[in-house]
């Protein structure tokens, strides 16, 4: 059970003790509550009337009690009636769309432009008042709540591929609606549900109060309330009582609410610190700094803070990066690729952290290890000598800001400058970056310009302050081929402009790695199981993950594609020793014990114990 | 061998309008497309986003209707059934997505999914619906115990394992097959890829795969159309489409493939530009924007795909001049 839940059922139990009383009023040892008594009206709390005597002399407490019955009968009743009817007229204006929309969704809408309590008012005007009456008036007023609740929900639901598979299936309509559709939109109805139910106790009281509610001399809270603030002079305590027993029961709800919200959407809160608490943690390098070309990363390791410890998701990461060279970091979903490069530039989401090793890197001022920074020393790194192209560049970009502001923005930040200058800059940039017409380009905003367009301005971002090292993370992943290739040839044009820059590209297509990438470190399950230049390690593998990924790259001429049996393991049930042993179709009992990076001759390394006996001929 | 499903002469255009007050101008996803797939057939669709090719795989399977054109099943239009006759049609043809998180209801069992499919047709009798879906399970390569499992238990590899299960319980005779493999990791893709294959040898299903990558369509597809703004601009056997591109844009697309085969930094001419808006094509060719062919007639009216060879057409006036240019490896 997670935390959300412990919490929600705690309320839950709490609320279910609150109703057992007025649920069970007619079996608790409680005062008649009509009966009048007037030589104790307006008595104070004693030993036999826990809550005092009002202005008839009646108990107040069981007052209360049988009150809560009306009150909670009409909310929940209402709430509830209204909550069949405004789903199903939600699903069927939802889902069918045209006539059936305007018949259901649109008419309901006509209530809510009408004064709620006015409303409410007119029917009890026509209806005559009472607890029934009451009911249908507020069902009236929360049937276009529910409605619109569920069309919205209806409608996003009804978009999604599973739906469309039913239909594709042939379902008939009122099927899917109950059966794929209905049990998706559950956690919006709920969370509707319970604040309607709030909005119902406090409607009803109000029109109690106003005499149009439950008619004396039942009680009802409502009623309690205009008879206490009549007597208000001479005993104030009677108000507190059943104000009290409003407020509570609504609160209640409400943090009911927030917790079934809380439990019911899959996207809960991940924990962790907050940035500023990241600040804070500055692990300190202990070792002096090694002398670096460019880069040089030791035994990183990423891990995920967790109630008990951390969990472990990349383990003893090391590569080198020397100026000009391009290291591609390839592997499949959950190898850690984006987790090392996102180490780089201290962008890890918040509950992750470098728990091990370090990155060391040549800065203007001396070697650094950027593991070890807190956020205010990344400051005048990240944009100007370390930056980052993501990507997906609508996310990544301001959509609220022009293309030229953001640029010119980034290189004043690290190069204060006139803005005239600046602005020359950013024409140049994005002339660079193979942008048309950039003197009426950089005007534009994100959203005017394509999918390729963006990746292109991203990019210009990323090279505006001539980095020393260049993290693109699956910069082509998301474009066409025709525009993938031009940004292939644009990283290859920038790199020949700066032959000084570093460049880490994480990819998953290794047709990507060979077309631009000098070196490459192949990652499986959080580690790098083999090292080397490109041309050789495509050439030659010398650890089994390897071959069989090159193997499963749909270009062979053979009828079948090799496939790697078995999938990825999960962080947390990592095998003990090999990690893809148990994948692995020469897999012997050596490799059950942890594996280190051996190294293989000529700068290459794998992780395969086994190298030499499998590929004897090139050992 | 007669077809199973043709498109004949298929448009659809969706209205749009630009801004409040703008003028009302018709987005034209499909422009007269002819098509056709028979049995044991998988034909290849690809080109890039824009391109018409998902509206394509919509409107064979009858899940959105043409503005213009007809699709036939088995020689009857699909617009000549209605209600409950479409629902039994749509037992004769299924769909597998490209996302295998979205395709899966999240609250219900897998078995139950795959279960909707025989039920609703009757296609066994309901005493051994639980013996199919075990049969359906194994046939995708998974263990029959996991029916009971939600989505939420499984890799995105064997969701789209179960999303076939789910799409061959019906029994179809054709298959749309939309960017099935492009959300998984290589060593997946291959997994099912090859699945793919051996269900359409063993059970001879026609079908239609749309994809934009090019080398997967070469390794699963017997038949392949690329497609350019709404329109068919080559057709013709994978093999020969891929080896001797003959359209232009078809050899640029290729070109801009990157390939393992190819040595570094050998990419082919790269195609400048990008796609043109669909609502506002260019007159004529709609390729002549970007195509290093381009002539003035390019712009005078639009190509007719034409046969240069018994099963292959290709739509460029001057496809002459395209021979034996940049194939892929």
């Amino acid at each position: 059970m997670t935390r959300a839940q412990r919490s929600l059922y705690i309320w839950l139990g709490l609320a279910a003790v609150l109703i057992a009383f007025p649920l069970l009023a007619p079996v608790l040892p409680l005062q008649p509550t009509i009966g009048m008594d007037i030589p104790h009206r307006f008595a104070g709390p004693s030993a036999a009337n826990w809550l005092g005597n009002d202005e008839y002399g009646r108990d107040v407490l069981s007052r209360i009690i049988w009150g809560a019955r009306a009150s909670l009968a009409v909310a929940f009743g209402s709430a509830f009636c209204a909550a069949v009817i405004g789903t199903v007229l939600g699903l069927l204006g939802g889902y069918f769309r045209g006539i059936t929309e305007v018949l259901a969704v649109r008419s309901t809408e006509i209530v809510i432009c009408l004064p709620p309590l006015l409303l409410a008012m007119l029917v009890i005007t026509i209806l005559g008042a009472g607890v029934l009456t009451l009911t249908v008036a507020l069902t009236i007023l929360f049937v276009p709540n529910y409605t619109r609740v569920v069309y919205a929900a209806t409608l996003q639901t009804g978009g999604l591929d599973f739906v469309k598979a039913q239909e594709a299936m042939g379902t008939h309509p009122l099927k899917i609606l109950a059966r794929t559709v209905l049990p998706n939109i559950v956690p919006p109805l709920l969370v509707q549900f319970s604040l309607t139910v709030a909005s119902g106790i406090l409607l009803e009281s109000g029109l109690s109060f106003l005499g149009l509610g439950v008619v004396p001399p039942a009680p009802s809270w409502g009623l309690m309330i205009r008879a206490a603030r009549a007597a208000m002079d001479q005993q104030p305590l009677l108000l507190l009582w059943p104000s009290l027993s409003l407020a509570g029961t609504v609160l209640l709800l409400n943090v009911i609410c927030d917790r079934l919200q809380d439990v019911l959407s899959p996207k809960t809160a991940a924990r962790g610190g907050a940035a500023w608490l990241r600040r804070q943690i500055k692990r300190t390098p202990g070792v002096p700094a090694p002398e670096v070309p460019l880069l040089k990363i030791e035994d990183l390791s990423v891990g995920v803070a967790l109630e008990h410890g951390s969990m472990g998701l990349t383990k003893g990461i090391s590569f080198e990066i020397k100026p000009g060279e391009t290291m591609a970091l390839v592997g499949e979903s959950g190898s850690g690729k984006t987790l090392t490069g996102l180490a780089m530039t201290g962008l890890l989401p918040n509950a992750l952290n470098v728990t091990d090793g370090h990155a060391w890197f040549r800065t203007d001022n001396g070697v650094v290890d950027l593991s070890a920074l807190t956020e205010d020393e990344f400051g005048p790194l990240r944009g100007n000598e370390i930056s980052m192209v993501f990507q997906d560049a609508s996310a990544a970009l301001n959509p609220v800001h022009r293309i030229g502001d953001q640029l010119a923005e980034i290189i004043q930040r690290h190069r204060p400058m006139p803005k005239a200058q600046a602005e020359e800059e950013v024409v140049d940039l994005l002339r660079k970056v193979g942008i048309p017409d950039p003197e009426r380009r950089q005007r534009a905003y994100p959203f005017e310009l394509s999918g390729g367009q963006r990746q292109r301005a991203m990019i210009a971002m990323a090279v505006a302050n001539a980095p020393k090292l260049l993290i693109a993370d699956e910069p082509t992943t998301a474009l066409d081929p025709t525009i993938q290739a031009q940004i292939l040839r644009l990283f290859g044009k920038l790199k020949d402009d700066n032959p000084g820059m570093g460049v880490i590209f994480v990819t998953h297509n290794l047709a990507v790695v060979k077309e631009i990438a000098t070196h490459v470190s192949v990652m499986y399950a959080g580690q790098v199981v083999e090292q080397g230049t490109v041309a050789e390690v495509f050439a030659d593998p010398r650890h089994p993950y390897t071959k069989a990924l090159l193997a499963s790259v749909p270009e062979s001429d053979a009828e079948r594609l090799e496939s790697i049996p078995g999938t990825v393991p999960q962080p947390g049930a990592m095998p003990e020793g090999c990690r893809f042993a148990p994948r692995c179709a020469h897999a012997a009992a050596a490799c059950a014990a942890p594996q280190p990076l051996l190294d293989t001759g000529a700068g290459r390394t794998t992780r395969c114990l086994r190298w030499a006996d499998l590929w004897k001929d090139v050992a | 061998m007669s077809p199973v499903i043709e498109a004949l002469e298929l448009t659809r255009n969706f209205p749009s309008r630009s801004g409040l007050i703008g003028a009302k101008r018709d987005v034209w996803a499909l422009r007269g497309i002819n098509l056709s797939i028979a049995r044991g057939e998988t034909v290849g669709v690809v080109g890039e986003s824009g391109c018409g090719k998902s509206t394509l795989g919509n409107i064979l399977l009858g899940l959105d209707s043409p503005t213009g054109g007809g699709v036939r099943f088995e020689g009857k239009y699909l617009h000549d059934f209605k209600g409950a006759h479409r629902r039994a049609m749509r037992k004769r043809m299924q769909l597998v997505f490209q996302d295998p998180f979205g395709s899966l209801d999240p609250r219900r069992s897998v078995g139950a999914q795959i279960a909707d499919g025989l039920r609703n047709h009757d296609v066994v009798p309901g005493s051994e619906t639980d013996a199919e879906v075990a049969r359906l399970l194994t046939l995708v390569g998974l263990d029959p115990s996991v029916a009971p499992r939600r989505p939420s238990q499984f890799s995105g590899g064997q969701r789209q394992r179960i999303a076939i299960a789910r799409a061959l319980a019906p029994r179809p005779d054709f298959i749309v097959a939309d960017e099935p493999v492009s959300a998984l990791d290589v060593s997946i893709q291959a997994q099912i890829v090859n699945l793919l294959a051996d269900l359409r040898e063993e059970l001879d299903l026609a079908m239609l795969f749309i994809s934009h990558d090019l080398h997967v369509v070469r390794h699963l597809c017997t038949r392949v159309v690329v497609m350019y703004l709404g329109r068919i601009v080559e057709e013709g056997p994978a093999e020969q489409v891929f080896t001797d591109p003959r359209h232009p844009y078809t050899q640029a697309l290729l070109a801009a493939t990157p390939s393992l085969k190819r040595p570094a930094g050998e990419m082919g001419d790269v195609l400048d530009g990008e796609l043109p808006s669909p609502a506002n094509p260019p007159s004529g060719c709609a390729f002549r924007t970007r195509c290093p062919l381009a002539t003035e007639a390019c712009a005078a009216g639009v190509p007719p795909l034409e046969h240069i060879a018994h099963d292959r057409k290709v739509a460029c006036i001057r496809a002459e001049l395209t021979g034996g240019k940049g194939g892929l490896q």
